[in-house]
């Protein structure tokens, strides 16, 4: 019951926090010096010919008519034209791209899985070794063990993601010649050919981020650690590895297991540094065309999108906490 | 990490294995071709495409003519579907032409000029927006003209017959033949036609057809078998296939074209090279070779709002133009790879163009003329605001320009905006800035397509490009009479006169004709790129030798 209510009101928070990135999304644009219009208007562009356009995409309302007209679209859908050239975009319609002649929802969907791909697959890579990484270092604290990692680390949090990226596609694409140097081969077409494109851009990314949660984990764990609790642990007789893995590591997991949440779900919304280096098209490089075409509609719906998945990243995680604290759910 | 990396390099090796057999199975006669390109789609619906006639969509789609580049030779307006490039009567106001027999759409289908006719149309649409637009505004009642998806038919577009289609325009307009080779004058079957499904699945009438679109990733295209050689005269079509790959980072794509092997022995890139890329591709021996450098290229200019403050006097103008030192102007592109100094309106490569210097400047700035011109107009202590975008290579050009006209007293402000603001303030109706840092491509290869848009009085504000606020009634006149004039070659020394007679009044300064070099690999053939267009040309490269 209490879980329920604790999970709807959650729910009701996310559908607010879209609204507003929404309404948000459309103010900016309005404020923006640029013209959409301007692009659809053909070259050379005349004044009747740039009226139109505006009248034709909707620009010439204002920034909440323009919200209204996409928001009546999720639940009705939307037309755009009239006779035999309408362009149907039926519900849930989260708009309509002239420039690539694709509903957003297509489009997001088209270019998901690369990004699902790069995004999954480098957080479990980041999340295993940040955490080893920083237990063994909070086990060996001060010696050389320690030391190591945590230079690495340093090095990992100091790094620009484009230069690693770069780096590893001279060393192991162009050096060494073991591994493609970019592009995205999909995972039902060939498995080894997916998993190899996916590699360097795994790798570039756990390097970075895995050093934030080796840092974090060592810390936190070094702090669990010299708590009471431990020491009676310890004191009735508990093995080693079963004081720091049951009451150690489970307790120091829970800011890791936030902070790796909301990495995540902003990582599905598109991983923009690394798609571009590696010449991959998913949901980051789309958003930032579509942001440089002034492809209002795109933007907006990549933002949804974005905006959700962290959202939703954060209820999981608030659920999560429930298994690894209990006491979390019942204040 | 370290226990990782022996993983990464079994799986690797494994890899390497598989790749080799899979190239050994590959190796038949069939040859294919390789386009890299930044781009993260390639879009196929030509009535909404600004391509030029020479790039993409030249391998699918036919127009009514289409153009003709050599390397060294100015380009020429050739037949393409049709069996001239156009036969003018009524002074100019009515064009004819006759589609050439035997002609089919990639399903079989006889092209006519019915389907050249809805192609014009759809162009129309609002749903089909943002192409090439020129024939909008010239074609009789274009200007209240929907498109064709309410059932309504654009009467200035005439079908007589299967194979005849006239065109009836509201002035006399000698460049038609050009007009005529652009994108919306693609012929598209009417059961194709709709525009949110068309570019999904085009049904085509150029040498290609396409087998499959995976956006983001790549487009594929085949032989088109129904299209025929021998009704084409410039179409080589060598590769039996065509890859673009998509979404390509430059910097690999370099480094791949450097290196040459295996796919990229047959490839190039779409993008021509930036000031790093450029410098890395000409170090390397076998860049040297892989590299192919226009003579020329767009021209970068200064416009000077000549609706504003001092620059309202001809001779603070004039002034500006002997100062400016050309030579750190061209250090700051990238040196002598990225450009030529420029003197002229019309950009080498464009027929007619005649060679002249009206402001000489030496190579890096005449500052005592400039300094003796300000003093007649008595302006001192001149203050200039610059608009230009917010990029490294711009703005070491736009201080380039700043230090030359320090030497003559005048302080320049940069205003650096981004690409989107860019745009929208330079072509807005009101400039609130004195100066702006541009450069312009013509559309098509004409002196009108150099220097209409840029000086016409028409074509000031509401996002359109005459950026100097240009407004002169007698260069007006004489636009629309050079325009009008059906003999090429009559027309071609109108537009040098006018060249001439616009510099006089110094609106812009010229600065440079800028180079644009591509990369291939070693297996294209025929790869040059001429001063215009300044792209590789895609209709006559060869593959595979």
């Amino acid at each position: 019951m209490i879980a329920a209510r604790f999970v709807l009101g959650r729910l009701a928070g996310v559908l607010l926090v879209l609204l507003v990135v929404a309404a948000a999304t459309y103010a900016i644009f309005y404020l923006l010096p640029a013209d959409p219009a301007r692009l659809s208007c053909g070259k050379p562009c005349t004044p009747e010919n740039l009226q139109r356009a505006q009248q034709f995409l909707g620009l010439d309302a204002p920034w909440w008519g323009q919200l209204g007209q996409y928001l009546l679209g999720i639940v009705a859908g939307r037309t755009f034209g009239t006779g035999g050239g309408a362009i149907d975009c039926p519900a849930p319609c989260f708009g309509y791209s002239f420039q690539l002649s694709s509903t957003v929802t297509d489009l997001i969907l088209q270019r998901l899985p690369v990004t699902a791909s790069i995004a999954v697959g480098a957080a479990v890579l980041w999340f295993v070794s940040g955490v080893a990484g920083g237990t063994a270092a909070a086990l060996r604290r001060g010696r050389l063990a320690d030391r190591a990692i945590m230079t690495v680390a340093v090095a990992g949090v100091s790094a620009p993601a484009y230069l690693v990226g770069i780096l590893g596609i001279l060393l192991f694409g162009f050096a060494l010649g073991w591994l493609p140097t970019g592009g995205y081969v999909p995972l039902t077409e060939d498995p080894l050919q997916w998993l190899l494109h996916l590699l360097l851009p795994w790798a570039a990314l756990a390097f970075i981020s895995a050093a934030v949660y080796a840092r974090l984990t060592r810390a936190e764990l070094l702090e669990q650690l010299s708590l009471d609790h431990i020491r009676t642990a310890r004191a009735i007789g508990l093995s080693e590895p079963a004081v720091v893995v049951r009451h150690g590591l489970r307790n120091a997991l829970i800011p890791v297991v936030t902070v790796f949440g909301l990495d995540l779900g902003l990582l599905l919304g598109g991983a923009v540094i690394t798609e571009k280096v590696f010449s991959m098209q998913g949901l980051g490089s789309l958003l930032i065309t579509s942001i440089s075409s002034l492809d209002l509609q795109v933007v907006v719906g990549i933002t949804q999108f974005s905006a959700f998945l962290v959202t939703a990243a954060n209820l999981v995680v608030d659920l999560v906490y429930g298994v690894l604290d209990p006491r979390t759910v019942r204040r | 990490m370290r226990t990782r990396l022996p993983a990464v390099a079994l799986i690797a090796v494994a890899a390497l294995g598989l790749t080799a057999c899979s190239s050994g199975a590959g190796e038949d006669s069939s040859t294919t071709l390789t386009i890299l390109t930044p781009a993260s789609t390639v879009p196929l619906d030509p009535a909404s495409s600004q391509n030029l006639a020479t790039t993409s969509l030249s391998l699918l789609d036919r127009r009514l003519t289409t153009w003709k580049v050599e390397e060294g030779k100015d380009a020429v307006v050739v037949p393409d579907l049709a069996t001239t490039t156009g036969t003018q009567s009524d002074g100019g106001r009515t064009w004819t032409y006759t589609l050439k027999d035997g002609l089919k759409f990639s399903n079989g289908d006889p092209v006519t000029s019915e389907d050249v006719k809805y192609g014009i149309e759809r162009s129309f649409s609002d749903q089909l927006t943002g192409g090439l637009s020129y024939h909008k505004t010239l074609l009789e009642g274009g200007s209240d003209y929907r498109g064709p998806f309410d059932g309504k038919q654009l009467s200035s577009i005439e079908t007589p017959d299967d194979r005849t289609i006239v065109f009836r325009l509201n002035k006399a307009f000698g460049d038609w033949p050009w007009i005529a080779s652009m994108p919306a004058f693609t012929p598209v079957l009417e059961s194709n036609g709709a525009p949110a499904t068309y570019a999904k699945a085009p049904i085509t009438t150029g040498p290609y057809k396409v087998e499959s679109i995976k956006d983001g990733t790549a487009l594929t295209l085949t032989r088109n078998t129904h299209w025929s050689a021998k009704t084409d005269s410039v179409r080589t079509a060598s590769a039996d296939r065509v890859v673009f790959e998509e979404g390509q980072n430059q910097t690999t794509v370099v480094q791949n074209l450097l290196t040459g092997s295996g796919k990229y022995a047959d490839a190039f890139g779409a993008q021509y090279l930036g000031a790093a890329d450029l410098s890395a591709a000409s170090r390397d021996a076998q860049g040297k070779q892989r590299l192919a450098t226009s003579e020329a290229g767009p021209i970068q200019y200064l416009a000077l709002n000549t609706k504003r403050g001092e620059l309202k006097d001809v001779r603070v103008r004039q002034a500006l133009n002997h100062a400016v030192d050309r030579r750190s102007y061209l250090l700051a592109s990238g040196g002598s790879a990225a450009g030529i100094a420029a003197t002229t309106l019309i950009t080498p490569g464009i027929a007619g163009r005649q060679a002249y210097d009206l402001y000489p400047a030496g190579t890096s700035g005449d500052v005592t003329k400039a300094q003796q011109l300000l003093r007649q107009a008595g302006v001192s202590g001149l203050k200039l605001t610059m608009l230009l975008q917010n990029d490294s290579a711009s703005l070491a050009q736009g201080q380039a320009v700043q230090q030359g006209l320090q030497r003559i007293g005048v302080a320049v402000t940069l205003k650096p905006e981004d690409a989107e603001s860019f745009y929208v303030d330079a072509a807005a109706d009101d400039k609130p800035f004195d100066l702006v840092l541009a450069s312009w491509q013509p559309d098509f290869p004409s002196a009108n397509a150099n220097i209409s848009p840029l000086f016409d009085s028409s074509q000031i504000g509401g996002g359109n490009y005459n950026l100097s606020q240009y407004d002169v009634p007698e260069v007006d006149r004489a636009i629309a009479a050079a325009q009008a004039e059906t003999d090429q070659s009559a027309a071609q020394a109108d537009w040098a006169a006018i060249d001439r007679r616009i510099m006089q009044d110094a609106p812009v300064v010229p600065l440079i004709y800028a180079k644009q070099s591509f990369l291939h690999g070693s297996g294209v053939g025929n790869f040059f790129i001429p001063s215009f267009p300044a792209y590789p040309d895609y209709m006559t490269l060869t593959v595979g030798k």
